[in-house]
């Protein structure tokens, strides 16, 4: 393991990555039980509306904007000759991303327990 | 057309899809209500645009999911194996998505 | 810069130690050199080499940063030893610790295979293939082509952009960042008649598709190199192949009529031909 901001970036990109993966599986289980009518996607989607899931939304929420993020930094690298400013835009991304995550995640959990 | 470039095209899409998707779906209000999702999903132009999105989110997760596996030595040497298995769920995970989709009818 | 590193009088350097032959697994051993200015890190190994323990292996050879045979992992970095003074990366406690390039199999001590470094090298074909017969004038490069092949042509071949290299780790497969460069070099040369035949080879998913933009290659390089940009350049080139090529021709053409163009021996054998 060489340990840079690029191998940390690779790290978070992969495992974002294969979060939002096991997510998707996830929610089109969940989207999917409207073929079985409207009972089961009542309940299933009331399962996924609990605190707990509350919280792994904004979990989801970061996963998603720092995913995004780091791919907008990966793109202007490819179009444009950026290489020298490499860290500073790891740096963006993240700092971008976690700004994010705390303006959509507050309101979620304000929500969630405040009801 | 490379895995690479179909992850790129894929992203593009997804940045717009996703910003649709999230600031339509999820804000506000915080809670998911069952009658606004209705109300959305029975329109055609709301199908197209969500079949239109599950299509790139499958497009980026299989490619995605495909790139990370053959980065191991080891699976790099069943490519053709991934391969078609990503093709294969990519066509399931279509058709059943496009299904739901299709399922959500105002008078649900 | 004035630290209490500075002025202990000895340094300890830890090396991690490997012999194949009784060894079953490496392992970190610590030596004292004298902490002088002006030393570089090489010379405290050669100092502990001739001074404390003969067995001690690494490899070097022209000790002015120009052959690559001395790049090591120092303090989780891969520098070349010979340029990089002791000093400069000793920590608080005046202790810097030395391994070898990793992901590489160790052979013995601080000297790695690279076998798979040399294989990917070649495979990119790193000559020069020049027309079939020397032109009258001239191949100009404008001062725009020469800047955008970014000193390319400094490259020494240490090793350390490729053990930095995260994909390299993962899959040994990936063609790496040193014969990419190598790659890139060859494609913008004007001289060069297979273009096309090289972005057809680099241009997979063992080649520049494969490469993650880590930028550790660029973060390793001791000659401050810029593979990461290289590879960005010939994906695009890889996309657009068949017109390059034919650009290529015509400027050959130009400059040498219509012969130049013709492909010659020397793609396949790999020939030097000087023009
Ligand atoms: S000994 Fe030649 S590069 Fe260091």
């Amino acid at each position: 393991m060489y340990r840079s901001t690029g191998f940390v970036s690779f790290v978070l990109r992969r495992l974002t990555g294969i979060a939002l993966v096991l997510y998707l599986i996830a929610h089109i289980w969940v989207i999917g039980s409207v073929n079985g009518g409207t009972e089961l996607f009542n309940s299933r989607l009331a399962a996924v509306q609990t605190p707990i899931f509350k919280l792994a939304e904004v979990a989801l929420l970061a996963a998603v904007v720092y995913h995004a993020f780091d791919g907008v930094r990966l793109l202007i690298v490819h179009y444009f000759d950026v290489t020298e400013y490499r860290k500073s835009l790891f740096y963006a991304a993240f700092v971008v991303s976690a700004i994010l995550t705390i303006a959509g995640g507050l309101p979620i959990l304000l929500f969630a327990f405040q009801g | 057309m490379r895995v690479f470039q179909i992850q790129r095209i894929s992203a593009i899409a997804l940045l717009v899809f996703l910003t649709i998707h999230m600031t339509v779906v999820h804000y506000p209000p915080f809670h998911i209500d069952f009658g606004r999702i209705i109300d959305r999903m029975g329109q055609p132009l709301w199908k197209a645009i969500d079949i239109a999105f599950l299509f790139f989110v499958l497009l980026h997760a299989i490619s995605g999911s495909y790139a990370v596996l053959i980065d191991l030595g080891g699976v790099a040497r069943m490519k053709r194996t991934l391969a078609a298995s990503a093709i294969l769920l990519a066509i399931v995970g279509f058709v059943y998505g496009t299904l739901t989709i299709l399922a959500f009818q105002p008078p649900v | 810069m004035a630290s209490p590193v500075r002025s202990k009088s000895m340094a300890t350097v830890r090396v991690k130690r490997f012999n194949p032959d009784s060894d079953a697994k490496p392992y970190m051993q610590e030596f004292q050199v004298p902490n002088l200015q002006g030393t570089t890190l090489l010379d405290a190994l050669h100092r502990i080499k001739h001074e404390q323990d003969g067995s001690l292996t690494f490899r070097r050879s022209c000790r002015h940063a120009i052959c690559g045979s001395c790049a090591m992992n120092v303090n989780g970095r891969n520098i070349l030893v010979c340029k990089t003074p002791l000093q400069g990366q000793l920590d608080r406690k005046g202790v810097v610790t030395i391994k070898p390039l990793p992901y590489l199999p160790i052979i013995k001590d601080l000297v790695v295979d690279r076998s798979t470094f040399w294989n990917e090298y070649l495979r990119v074909k790193p000559w020069l293939v020049p027309p079939a017969t020397s032109p009258e004038r001239e191949f100009r490069m404008s001062p725009e082509e020469v800047a955008a092949l970014h000193n390319a042509e400094t490259c020494i071949m240490c090793g350390a952009c490729y053990s930095a290299c995260q994909v390299v780790a993962l899959n040994k497969k990936y063609i790496g960042p040193h014969a990419l460069l190598k790659s890139f070099l060859r494609v913008l040369d004007p001289r060069d008649t297979i273009p096309g035949e090289r972005l057809a080879e680099v241009g997979t998913d063992e080649g520049v598709f494969r490469c993650h933009t880590i930028f550790n290659c660029i973060d390793a390089c001791p000659k401050n190199l810029n593979p990461t940009q290289a590879i960005e350049t010939l994906r695009r080139l890889a996309q657009k192949r068949t017109a390059f090529e034919a650009a290529r021709v015509e400027r050959q053409r130009t400059i040498a009529g219509p012969l130049a163009a013709e492909p010659t021996p020397a793609a396949e054998g790999g020939v030097r031909h000087v023009p």
